[in-house]
């Protein structure tokens, strides 16, 4: 009975400078962020995948339908995946209307969000610079702002002059091969501490009475009534999951995987229209602060910060090909220095510390699929792209309200699966390519 | 502790008749040629070289290499410099880099007082509330940041890279690596031998012993002596697929650092151990050092480390260091030894004390605590070919388990052996490693098409019969019964790993997520293990089963400009470009090209074209060659519509969709000749539709007989357009009749122009007007354009840029791909949709066009704001009435010099898209324009009469 225990136990301290200094003063240690738990049978719900889509979405369903009885499953650790591996912007200056008015509200959860979880997940609105390096690209800002106006979204386009004043790191001189003709600035967009946003979910999560369960890989969804085979496939429903910890029965199975999504999905017989291609990431040693904003490049494939610890993180666009790989190339390395250089010539001497890659499923039109499936009682919330990080909150609260009504919410009814069979796409390419 | 310089050493690296000054802090010091920055500055009697990140505490030498996390320094403009490797330069202005107001005293030490609030992580659990202070706070944390200074100002001095193919790399120069190389070489195969110190050797250059240095002669002369190109101060950062490796070279001679790009066939990993430092209370004390620290301060630069010592020692390693002290006259005070239970617990006492505290309790009076605590195994390279190294609670360190074949370990690495077993198995590694690379060599040359006939058959892959190293036991030692620091350069102690596990991160990814441990720049080589071991022991689990991180590249951290090197992104100029140079161009950048845009007035330059002739240059538009039997096939592949009975002599516009259905790019097509055809493209897509072709020829339909050359800059294209260009025309040309009737519209002639034999030209334009497309080879493209210019001038030729043609364009609706339409827009969205012809067998898109046939989809069409005289941006918007609702939007505008009045294309709703449909566009400025939809593409010439003529 742990988990009847657990759903019923006492809440435990919120964290403050108050409580910091208690225990500080008396010695004492802090409690579990979330608890070990066995793992049930059944459960109301199954959320695959630990990251901040997956604890967000089992965060929402507790805490917006009462929706406690519900299970995360990880095949490796909590944010083992993208979470962990982004470059940790957040912003709405989107290019379609449909984006923009999902993005913002994201960003406003993601303001409230220290409050709300009382975890503090140090978001930066440092503001946000979307560089133009070419007339075409300058049209497209100028695209981008008159959209995000339109949605309430603070976004301008910017010249080489007032660029130079936000961002002074910046090369702003017309030297460059590619030099600096605009930019999309978008004030409110800024960086967040990614593995806190994982944290403070599954935390949250688990004062509600959720589990967490980590190293616990779904290796079948079993369905039953569907036309394909084992029951599988449209027209069935879900009856649970299996995984290297045993069967467990559920009538809701969400798919909130990245990398494996397509796989995933294929396990309850519904076909994704999603390629995952590696996306590559770096960061060198510290220096002392120097670049105040978020600043990228669509031209140049390259989006760039730097973290509170000093460290410039750097990201790219999605290699080209279709890979499973999260080694990294040394090509890339230098692709990405050499464009950075172009940018600020004066960090050649920093020194590239790590290396890494994730994994991105990219769609047809750039943008995510959330919602309903032709299986009855599974749902997916995947396709995020090189995108997911910035939409976990409002995409958890949105799948959470799917899952608990059996109803698609408004803001989400343009990211539907059944959109690439009807044709209306939501075209994002423009914004999210390269768009961080 | 009070370090010293001390009498010559047999052993020494030091130059003493080459005295270097430099700064430190702004204060005059000297040391040695030979000396790293930080041995100069030990000998001076420094002792303090950093504070600590989070505390500033203060920090001294800890292990006087390259991995020292303590001795990170600025030197001029180059921020976070290892002083334990940088070697000494005479006038270096050396500075600390985190402390304030100067290193002795620092402000923020007063944290260390708060440490007991200050537990890893405790920046997550406060600062919340409220919210708006949080910025404020942020800048509060932000000035803890560690590390040097960036001067923007720094110039992206000369990087160059290399490219080589050796048969085989070893990477790591210690005994068992030099064997190796010798071995390989001696073996045929060609080999590099890359040493991360600046002389080779390993742990020979530092032993006194008279049989290490006799080892050591040896080796160097026969190195010598080989045909081994040795690599000193440099590095393997990265092993990727098939040994592909980065190497960075920190000491050419004109290079601030070199990439070297090496595709080895075998690669030797022979990096020997990193020694761990010890967990207790106090290890972070100045006068704390590893044995190794203090067997290099004394044997490389003849630095006394201290006065009197307390040697933990656990291993031969320290038990040498013993010896090294009492030789230089350090005083023993104590050997505790580990191996016999022996422990310390803490350390105590002032600034230049420190007393060590034994297990009893018992503190010993001293001024230097040298620690032999273990050793690390640095598997990275093993990892990054994808190798989980194991754990040998035993021998307690990790070793390889099943690298790929082509990837081999030797030394300390691979296991224990006194020096002449480690020199053996280094030379039977090098024999494997070379006759494996001499399979691959032959795999690589007898596989490759057109590769020279190969001698022999491919040799066997020779089978691993190296007797393997043993594993001395070793106690397992990293934590005393006291807690200290794990990670220095991050200021996380033991207590922090444990308390971390305790509150749930207690795996190592989350326990490094969350406190930050090896995350700091030796990226773990120090911290790793004994943060595993912190967790292990709080989890009650064996280090085995909690493993260890992946180990990512680089091994070690290469600079922005090494990787970055010269960028290799050409400006591109047409051959033509020196006239517009001399004639007053204003030059815009299109991609990598530079081109006209104008020539100071073009309004004007739209109206001599409309009322005379103009010359354009548009070299940059795509053109691909393509010939064979099969290339209608392919045309009728890629474009939407129909190719297969294009006459020799005609010309066809076509528009190409991506399987999408997305318009992908635009252009015409002129049959040259029976099997001969000319592509063009758009410019921005010359690049994409090249790949585009040889993509779908080279995976889709390999069987088709069709060559493609791309002939961007082979030819100069210049666009003669206008009324009188025919007149023009006809006073250069030569053998081609210019007629109307013998040369219509959409037509290709050969021809030769201004005496240029071999060029061509069309019957087109995107102006409107009449219009001549020539395509000379390039090398001619500014005799023939002056000669043009020259021709014309009586009847009033003038040169016209982007701008105009963009106008005229504009005033005759041809869309621009990539402007006009976007990533979504599908074929039938251009106004085209007749061209799209669904009843061929196939062609790229076709599904999707077939879907979208009988679909509304937004429609790019023509629009002319009521008010003629207001030019809507780019990027208006196009709004349902007062409402923000979108239904479109302006792509391009201009006002007409021609019409007098403003013209736009937009793309909008399926139901705007009716000639005479009223609509809203919304100005940047905030205003609401009334604008009207037209019926045809064309503002101006709907009938096309013009361009006929």
């Amino acid at each position: 009975m742990a988990g009847l225990a657990g759903r019923l136990r006492k809440r435990p301290p919120k964290y403050s400078a108050a409580a910091l200094a208690w225990k500080g003063l008396r010695g004492q240690s802090w409690p579990r962020v979330w608890r070990d738990c066995d793992l049930q049978r059944s459960y109301d719900a199954v959320v695959i995948g630990g990251g901040v889509h997956g604890l967000a979405t089992a965060y929402y369903l507790a805490r917006n339908h009462g929706m406690t009885n519900v299970a995360v499953l990880d095949k490796a650790y909590l944010g083992s995946g993208g979470s962990g591996r982004n470059t940790a912007i957040v912003r709405s200056n989107y290019l379609t209307p449909e984006g923009v008015a999902f993005y913002d509200r994201s960003v406003h959860l993601y303001e409230q969000m220290a409050v709300e979880l009382n975890i503090n997940v140090m978001f930066s609105q440092r503001g946000h610079l979307t560089l133009a390096h070419s007339d075409a690209s300058l049209r497209t800002m100028h695209w981008r702002a008159e959209v995000n106006k339109l949605g309430g979204v603070n976004s301008s386009v910017i010249g080489p002059d007032e660029i130079k004043k936000e961002c002074p790191s910046l090369d702003t001189s017309d030297h460059p091969r590619y030099p600096i003709q605009g930019a999309l600035y978008h004030p409110p967009g800024g960086v967040v501490r990614h593995d806190a946003v994982v944290w403070g979910y599954a935390r949250a999560a688990d004062h509600m009475g959720v589990e967490m369960h980590q190293k616990t890989e779904v290796t079948d969804i079993l369905c039953e009534g569907g036309d394909g085979p084992d029951g599988k496939g449209a027209g069935g429903r879900v009856t649970g999951v299996r995984t290297n910890r045993g069967d467990i029965s559920t009538p809701i199975v969400i798919n909130c995987t990245a990398g494996w999504a397509s796989l995933i999905s294929t396990m309850a017989g519904v076909r994704l229209p999603i390629t995952t291609h590696p996306l590559q990431a770096a960061v060198t040693e510290p220096v002392k602060m120097f670049l105040p904003t978020v600043v990228v490049s669509g031209s140049l494939h390259v989006y760039v910060s730097q973290t509170d610890r000093g460290e410039l993180v750097f990201g790219a666009s999605v290699d080209p090909y279709a890979n499973y790989s999260v080694r990294g190339s040394l090509e890339f390395t230098e692709g990405l220095a050499g464009h950075v250089l172009e940018l600020m010539p004066g960090v050649s001497r920093m020194r590239i510390l790590r290396q890494w890659s994730g994994l991105c499923d990219m769609t047809p039109d750039y943008s995510p699929v959330m919602g309903f499936t032709p299986v009855d009682g599974f749902l997916v919330d995947v396709g995020w792209g090189t995108y997911g990080f910035k939409a976990a909150p409002v995409s958890g609260e949105q799948m959470a309200e799917a899952a608990a009504t059996g109803r698609t919410p408004k803001l989400i009814e343009a990211f539907a699966l059944s959109r690439f069979d009807n044709g209306e796409l939501v075209g994002e390419k423009g914004a999210a390519s390269v768009g961080h | 502790m009070t370090m010293s310089r001390q009498g010559v050493q047999p052993t020494e690296v030091i130059d003493r008749a080459a005295k270097l000054r430099f700064r430190w802090n702004g204060k005059r010091f000297s040391g040695f040629e030979g000396d790293t920055i930080a041995s100069a500055l030990a000998a001076a009697g420094e002792q303090i070289f950093s504070r600590s990140m989070k505390y500033h505490r203060p920090r001294g030498i800890l292990t006087a290499d390259y991995w020292d996390p303590n001795l990170m320094v600025q030197v001029g403009d180059d921020p976070n410099v290892r002083a334990g490797h940088r070697l000494l330069e005479s006038g270096m202005d050396v500075r600390s880099q985190n402390a304030w107001p100067s290193l002795n005293r620092d402000i923020k030490a007063a944290n260390s007082l708060l440490g007991r609030f200050l537990t890893a992580g405790f920046y997550y659990k406060t600062f919340m509330r409220p919210q708006w202070l949080w910025p404020t706070y942020e800048r509060v944390l932000a000035t803890f940041a560690p590390g040097g200074k960036i001067d923007l100002d720094t110039p992206h001095a000369y990087h160059d890279k290399r490219y080589t193919h050796p048969d085989v790399v070893v990477a790591g120069a210690g005994p068992a690596g030099i064997e190796a190389a010798l071995a390989a070489s001696s073996a045929g195969a060609s080999v590099m031998l890359v040493s991360h110190e600046h002389s080779v050797g390993g742990h020979l250059r530092y032993s006194s012993a008279a049989a290490d240095q006799a080892a050591l002669a040896e080796l160097r002369t026969a190195l010598d002596a080989s045909d081994v190109e040795v690599l000193t101060d440099s590095t393997v950062t990265g092993r990727y697929e098939d040994n592909w490796l980065g190497i960075v070279q920190r000491n050419h001679p004109i290079a601030v650092e070199r990439l070297i790009k090496a595709r080895a066939k075998t690669l030797v990993a022979a990096p020997g151990l990193i020694e761990r430092p010890y967990v207790f209370e106090g290890n972070d004390r100045p006068g704390v050092i590893t044995s190794g620290a203090a067997r290099r301060l004394v044997n490389l630069w003849g630095v006394k480390p201290g006065e009197r010592a307390v040697v933990f020692s656990a291993n031969a390693e320290g038990d040498a260091a013993v010896a090294d002290l009492e030789r230089v006259g350090t005083e023993i005070a104590a050997v505790i030894d580990g191996r016999t239970g022996g422990s310390i617990s803490s350390t105590r006492g002032s600034s230049r004390a420190v007393d060590a505290v034994v297990a009893d309790g018992a503190s010993i009076g001293a001024d230097l605590l040298v620690v032999a605590a273990g050793w690390t195994a640095p598997t990275s390279l093993l990892n990054m070919a994808g190798d989980r190294p194991v754990y040998d609670p035993a021998a307690a360190r990790f070793f390889p388990s099943d690298p790929p074949s082509n990837v081999l370990a030797t030394g300390g690495l691979a296991g224990d052996a006194g020096l002449d077993g480690l020199r053996q198995h280094g030379a039977a590694t090098g024999r494997l490693a070379a006759a494996r690379a001499a399979a691959v060599r032959h795999r690589l040359q007898s596989r490759t098409a057109r590769a020279l006939p190969v001698d022999g058959d491919e040799p066997a892959w020779a089978p691993d019969e190296r007797a393997p190293l043993g594993r001395d036991p070793h106690p397992e030692l990293y934590r005393a019964d006291t807690h200290g620091m794990v990670d220095m350069s991050e200021d996380i102690s033991s207590k922090d790993l444990v308390a971390a596990a305790h509150e749930g991160y207690d795996s190592v990814e989350l326990a490094k997520r969350y406190t930050t441990a090896t995350m700091g720049p030796s990226q773990g080589k120090l911290e790793t293990v004994n943060t595993v071991a912190a967790i292990a022991e709080a989890r009650g689990e064996t280090i085995s089963q909690v493993g260890t991180t992946v180990w990512r590249p680089p091994y070690a951290p290469l600079t922005l400009g090494a990787l970055a090197g010269r960028m290799f992104e050409p400006v591109r100029v047409s051959s033509i470009h020196p006239w517009h140079e001399a004639n007053n161009v204003s030059i815009i950048q299109a991609g990598q090209w530079l081109r006209p845009d104008h020539y100071g007035d073009p309004a004007a330059e739209v109206r001599n074209v409309r009322e005379n002739v103009g010359l354009i240059d548009v070299t940059p538009l795509g053109k691909l060659d393509l010939r064979g039997p099969d290339v209608p096939k392919l045309l009728s592949l890629l474009y939407v519509n129909k190719w297969m009975k294009l006459g020799v002599g005609r010309v066809r516009y076509g528009m190409m969709c991506a399987e999408d259905g997305v318009v992908l790019d635009d252009g015409v097509t002129g049959r040259l000749g029976e099997d001969h055809y000319m592509m063009s493209t758009t410019s921005s897509g010359a690049g994409g539709v090249w790949e585009w072709v040889e993509n779908w020829l080279q995976t889709e339909r390999p069987d088709w007989q069709v060559h493609v050359t791309p002939v961007t800059t082979a030819y100069a294209s210049i666009n003669v357009a206008g009324p009188k260009s025919r007149e023009l025309m006809s006073g250069v040309c030569e053998g081609v009749d210019l007629d109307a009737e013998a040369f219509p519209y959409m037509t290709v002639r050969e021809a030769t122009v201004a005496g240029v034999a071999g060029c061509f030209m069309w019957r087109i334009g995107f102006t409107g007007e009449l219009s001549f497309e020539l395509h000379v080879p390039a090398g001619h493209g500014l005799h023939v354009w002056e000669a043009l210019m020259e021709a014309g001038s009586d009847l009033g030729v003038g040169p016209f840029g982007l701008e105009g043609q963009r106008v005229m364009r504009l005033e005759k609706g041809h869309f621009i791909v990539g402007q006009d339409t976007d990533g979504l827009t599908l074929g039938p969205s251009t106004g085209l949709g007749s061209l799209i012809k669904l009843d061929k067998d196939d062609f790229a898109g076709k599904p999707e066009l077939a879907w979208a046939a009988d679909r509304s989809l937004p429609m790019v069409v023509a629009i002319q704001p009521d008010d003629p005289d207001v030019v809507p941006e780019e990027a208006a918007q196009i709004v349902r009435g007062d409402t923000n609702e979108i239904l479109g939007r302006i792509t391009s505008s201009r006002y007409s010099p021609t019409l007098n009045r403003s013209i736009c294309l937009g793309q909008v709703e399926a139901d705007l898209a009716a000639g005479g449909t009223k609509v809203t566009v919304l100005l940047e400025s905030g205003e609401r324009i009334g604008a009207t939809v037209i019926d045809h593409h064309a503002h101006f010439d709907p009938a096309g009469e013009r361009l006929r003529g």
